[in-house]
């Protein structure tokens, strides 16, 4: 699934925009730890607020398999498609 | 590529936070000269992090006990329980612990941190479900993923966001177990379990609580925040840890469902390790009977408690929660905290550093703790250091000597 024009992007990435204390344009390449300065138990706050923003159980199990700001924006509509 | 590289960021804050001085995170004790008191590089320090609530690590009875069951039963069981590894010493330990809670059978771990592996891996399963507080503890993260179940977190202390999250899950079959702790170690809050037992209620979940830092410091008898808020009823499996107000090392689960028993055979960091040694064994059921029978202990450890934050609050400190026995100073950034910690420990004092990822909220803290242990002099001796070391930051902060942290106001 092609995330690069989508609203749920947008919406990650503003979420993130904290994070980047190095100004990177942020897009579905970019890694969520590896780029920006978040440490593992933001990454979780941070999913706390995708599942209230969307309404979604958003399960931690399923943080092994992101990495890329496009992977989360794919998890999110998985949930949200599942829900 | 190399296998390490995966910790390459943590081996390069370890060297920041060394080039300010000593090691937080390798502190050596030369000598123990008294339970919260101890001789570290050549200098007497008094010891201000340490989980000795009760200060019990030296009392007569426990020592005794212990030496009693080394020389009866030797250094080691060198066995499992499920094989050579169980000693009378930990059927009675267990049994006392079950009768203390009220409840029908408990399980003793190694460690607290195996005795949350052990339960939640054997309770939980793929189909299940849990739900728990963001600011649990490493060891209940580590036991979540060894489950298989879905789990989710809900906002620290907040019964209405767990609720929240419930209601998500409504209708999907599988058992919710929600998991929230008593006291909190970082910041030493204790959470609403009234209200967290109500929602257990309403929906039929199973509840776990974490007493680790609250045996023996909540409650009328000692039993913990669930005995505290009136609720120890409501609650489904209580673990606790014989390395806090205990004074020894190992853990414990206590349940009064009737399958509990079974978990003996169910959970592999139960079965797949050795027992706890017979010393350790006598001297925390020397403990949890003192414990019982003398509720002045706790006075004693509530008495040092508030005059050690009220002391911390007078000087102006940010304290992150009301009076506990844990009190912990929060620190404006990691840089400072660093070298607040450096000076504090120069001064006489160890406190814990804690910063992130270790932390909630990305927060820096001196963390203290109070024993009762501790004597009036010593809860001087921590007072007047940390106005002499907050006056001495005062200064460097007008020097602006924080350069992480001064890079970090101009990103901004």
């Amino acid at each position: 699934m092609d995330v690069a024009d989508d609203l749920v992007l947008r919406k990650v990435c503003q979420k993130l925009q904290q994070y980047n204390v190095r100004n990177l344009a942020l897009t579905g390449e970019t890694d969520i730890t590896g780029d920006l300065e978040i440490d593992s138990v933001a990454v979780l706050d941070l999913i706390m607020e995708v599942e209230d923003e969307y309404s979604i159980s958003f399960p931690m199990n399923l943080l092994s398999e992101i990495r890329t700001v496009g992977d989360l924006v794919r998890a999110i509509h998985k949930q949200a498609g599942a829900q | 590529m190399d296998l390490f590289d995966k910790i390459g960021g943590l081996s390069t804050l370890h060297d920041q936070i060394l080039s300010a001085g000593q090691d937080p995170f390798g502190v050596c004790m030369d000598e123990l000269l008294h339970p919260t008191e101890a001789m570290i590089g050549g200098r007497n320090v008094v010891l201000a992090g340490t989980n000795n609530y009760l200060g019990l690590t030296f009392d007569r009875d426990c020592v005794d006990a212990a030496h009693d069951a080394l020389e009866r039963l030797g250094t080691g069981t060198t066995g499992s329980r499920i094989a050579n590894g169980t000693y009378s010493e930990h059927r009675t330990l267990e049994n006392e612990i079950a009768s203390f809670f009220g409840f029908g059978s408990a399980l003793v771990f190694p460690t607290g941190y195996q005795a949350n592996l052990g339960i939640i891996s054997a309770i939980a399963g793929p189909d299940d479900y849990i739900l728990l507080d963001a600011d649990c503890h490493a060891c209940i993260y580590d036991g979540c993923r060894m489950t298989g179940a879905t789990v989710i977190r809900f906002r620290h202390n907040s019964p209405s966001d767990l609720e929240k999250r419930l209601q998500r899950l409504d209708g999907d079959g599988g058992n919710k177990l929600i998991i929230v702790e008593g006291l909190y170690s970082m910041f030493g809050d204790i959470a609403p379990l009234a209200e967290f037992a109500a929602v257990k209620r309403k929906y039929g979940a199973y509840l776990y609580v974490d007493e680790a830092h609250s045996v023996g410091v909540f409650g009328e008898h000692g039993r913990g925040v669930a005995e505290h808020a009136g609720v120890l009823e409501d609650v489904d499996f209580i673990v606790g840890t014989f390395s806090k107000s205990l004074g020894s090392i190992g853990g414990f689960c206590a349940s009064d469902h009737p399958k509990f028993p079974y978990l003996r055979l169910a959970s592999r960091p139960y079965m797949f390790t050795a027992s706890l040694s017979p010393a350790n064994v006598a001297s925390v059921t020397t403990a949890l009977r003192r414990i019982k029978s003398d509720p002045s202990l706790r006075e004693t450890l509530w008495r040092n408690a508030h005059a050690l934050y009220d002391r911390l609050d007078d000087l102006g400190l940010s304290l992150a929660a009301p009076t506990s026995p844990i009190i912990a100073v929060k620190i404006e950034s990691q840089d400072e905290a660093v070298v607040y910690w450096n000076k504090l420990i120069e001064a006489g004092v160890y406190v814990n550093l804690a910063i992130p990822p270790g932390t909630p909220n990305s927060t820096s803290l001196l963390r203290c703790s109070a024993s009762a242990a501790h004597t009036p002099e010593q809860i001087d001796r921590i007072a007047e250091a940390f106005a002499m070391v907050a006056e001495d930051m005062r200064s460097h902060e007008e020097a602006e000597a924080f350069p992480l942290r001064r890079v970090a106001k101009e990103r901004v």
